[in-house]
């Protein structure tokens, strides 16, 4: 629908950030519970080459193959979660940062999914951005339903204090292995999206810098609430773009703002930055990193910072 | 003897053609090219496995102590173990001092490194969420990498010989004076990194801090010091592993940091958190296996082997090898 309306470049930034949206909501599930997963980009490699396999080699219609791709994920993440029941903290992290490598082995030394040449020729989904709204849209209702949830209780209850909330009768295990076989779910249906938009992949495209990133995206949106993982990974995805289109407009200032000296030294300082090339934009990225964390630790969106918001409008419509 | 000396040219490979063996005298029968003994190959492989381990326990150290006293996984390790090897080459390359002098500096530029990484990412962050410092410090990572690819390039460059390559044969195995070299400094190293932490009043306060925060603050350990002190010893260390690497695979690359990163947390998590005498063994333990594995079994599933590992010791024993120093819950 959407792509007759933007030009090709636009589409496939939007497609991404889409993509890095739902990874993000993958990692939020679990992390509602207090579990901290650097595998989903493990997640996302089986959900990525599960459906591209259903798809090429027994040429089963994409939306099947993504609904397989994400429910293979989210078995794997069940299987995963027990082990991690047991573990907590940089203990997790490691955990589940290993199965991710693990993940990246296997595609890395199995011929039948591409080995080291990667996985070729995987059949284009024009309506990937259409998908990737409507899965964004039904995870905001399903979370907003969630967060007044008894279930979605419980998990806060079980972040804060595991064993308090065992004693109030909560079922730690099953919410648990429940949120963190969603959020494998969740981030296979991205890998899979995000295989037949990109059409090749291979052992290194969810590596551990990917699964970094969507931790980024959430801890930087604010994990606290269920908009924090959107606005992150939309934020973070817009930065780049936001430069790019900043150099272009630098391009089209008037001379005569810029040809005296404090302004002329500025301008052919920006100029000589935003050229583009990538390591400056990723040290502005980084910079941006350690700012937002040292300024909002809690992330850009708070829950509190929401509730502020919520009474605000509450106020305004009252008057 | 053509026939043998054919099948000779093949097994030296294609390069050096027939003409490379115009020296054999004519009636010398070489028979079947021998193979090294197999227990020769296997100490071979143990020295091998001793080189890798011994940078990956240089990394781990650092990790551990840093990870002790501030219960933080400093995300960028790694990039300061990059930042050696690209300080080390800079100094052999234009500064024109020796090795020592390479590792002098790539020490004293990372140690500052520290310094300035806790001022910038770890102190001004607020320990309040733990993925806080966790995040500001992958901040600082991207940075570090990308500031190498901006100054230096994408690409891998040569670090050129500083040592001059001999190799000895020490009964059935060889080892060149480089590898000789790189075991002899990770060696002293450690041992004086050991003999810091055990014997001095700073180590003790260290030690104090990773066991507590609050009860070692309250003894009157100023525990702001000891972090700072914490850094500047781990970059450090880091910093020579980096020259070190960077001599041992004669080249740098800005992109080094990340598997020294990943490497470094699994020895760490292997030898215990916190326990620095315990990633000094499980760094030569998994450079070991990873030779090994390699040798015998494939090097794609070298990788596969360190991570098994490290799920296996999560699973069964959390502590690690050798038991965690520290007893806080993670």
């Amino acid at each position: 629908m959407l792509d007759r309306l933007i030009d090709g470049y636009t589409l496939s930034v939007l497609i991404f950030a889409g993509i890095n949206v739902i990874a993000a909501y993958s990692f939020y599930v679990p992390f509602k519970t207090g579990q901290v997963s650097l595998g989903q980009a493990g997640f996302m490699a089986v959900g990525a080459y599960a459906s591209a396999v259903a798809t090429q080699k027994f040429a089963i219609p994409f939306p099947l193959a993504l609904m397989f791709g994400g429910l293979l994920a989210g078995l794997i993440g069940v299987l995963v979660g027990f082990p991690a029941l047991r573990i907590k903290g940089v203990y997790l992290l490691l955990l589940t940062l290993g199965f991710a490598e693990i993940i990246s082995v296997i595609a890395l030394s199995w011929d039948y999914v591409g080995g080291a040449q990667g996985f070729r020729g995987i059949r284009y989904n024009p309506y990937t951005l259409d998908y990737v709204i409507v899965i964004i849209v039904a995870l905001i209702f399903f979370f907003s339903r969630l967060e007044r949830s008894s279930l979605g209780r419980a998990m806060d209850s079980i972040h804060q204090d595991e064993t308090a909330a065992e004693v109030m009768g909560i079922d730690v295990v099953r919410i648990k292995l429940l949120a963190f076989g969603l959020g494998a779910l969740i981030a296979g249906l991205a890998g899979a999206l995000y295989a037949h938009q990109a059409t090749f992949m291979d052992s290194t495209t969810f590596n551990i810098l990917l699964a970094v990133e969507i931790l980024v995206f959430v801890v930087v949106g604010g994990a606290s609430t269920y908009w924090g993982p959107l606005f992150g990974a939309l934020v973070l995805n817009a930065f780049p773009e936001v430069l790019r289109a900043l150099r272009e407009w630098l391009e089209l200032l008037p001379v005569q703002w810029v040809d005296f000296y404090p302004m002329s030294a500025v301008y052919s300082f920006l100029r000589e930055f935003l050229d583009f090339e990538n390591a400056k934009r990723l040290i502005a990225y980084g910079v941006i990193l350690i700012v937002t964390m040292i300024l909002r630790p809690n992330g850009l969106l708070t829950r509190d910072l929401m509730r502020q918001w919520h009474l605000a409008r509450r106020k305004v419509g009252h008057a | 003897m053509a026939l043998c000396k054919r099948r000779l040219s093949q097994r030296l490979g294609a390069r050096q053609g027939p003409d490379a063996l115009a020296w054999l005298p004519g009636r010398f029968d070489l028979g079947p090219v021998t193979a090294p003994p197999e227990c020769a190959m296997i100490y071979q492989q143990l020295i091998n496995g001793l080189m890798l381990g011994a940078s990956y326990a240089l990394v781990a150290v650092g990790y551990t102590l840093i990870f002790g006293v501030l219960n933080l996984l400093y995300f960028a390790h790694g990039e300061v173990f990059m930042v050696g090897a690209f300080v080390g080459l800079f100094l052999v390359l234009y500064a024109g001092v020796g090795i020592y002098g390479a590792l002098l500096g790539a020490m004293v530029a990372c140690a500052l490194l520290g310094v300035i990484s806790v001022f910038v990412a770890v102190r001004p962050v607020s320990r309040a969420n733990p993925l806080a410092p966790l995040i500001s410090t992958i901040g600082l990572t991207i940075v570090l990498q990308n500031l190498a690819v901006l100054i230096f390039g994408g690409q891998q460059v040569a670090f050129p010989e500083t040592i001059n390559q001999q190799l000895y044969r020490l009964g059935p195995v060889t080892i060149g004076s480089v590898q000789i070299f790189i075991l002899a400094v990770a060696l002293v190293l450690m041992a004086l990194l050991w003999l810091f932490i055990e014997h001095t009043k700073m180590g003790r306060a260290i030690r104090a801090t990773a066991e507590n925060h609050e009860t070692a603050a309250l003894l009157g350990v100023d525990v702001n010091r000891v972090v700072l002190v914490t850094f500047m010893i781990g970059s450090g260390i880091a910093g020579v592993a980096g020259v070190l690497d960077g001599i041992k695979n004669s080249g740098v690359s800005p992109f080094m940091g990340l598997t020294a990163a990943v490497k470094g947390l699994i020895v760490m998590l292997l030898g215990g958190l916190g326990n620095v005498p315990g990633a000094m063994v499980a760094g030569v333990l998994l450079g070991i296996i990873e030779i090994l594995s390699a040798a015998y079994i494939g090097t794609t599933e070298r990788d596969f082997f360190s991570f098994l590992i490290l799920i296996l010791i999560l699973l069964c024993r959390p502590t690690g090898l050798f038991g965690t120093r520290t007893t806080q819950e993670r």
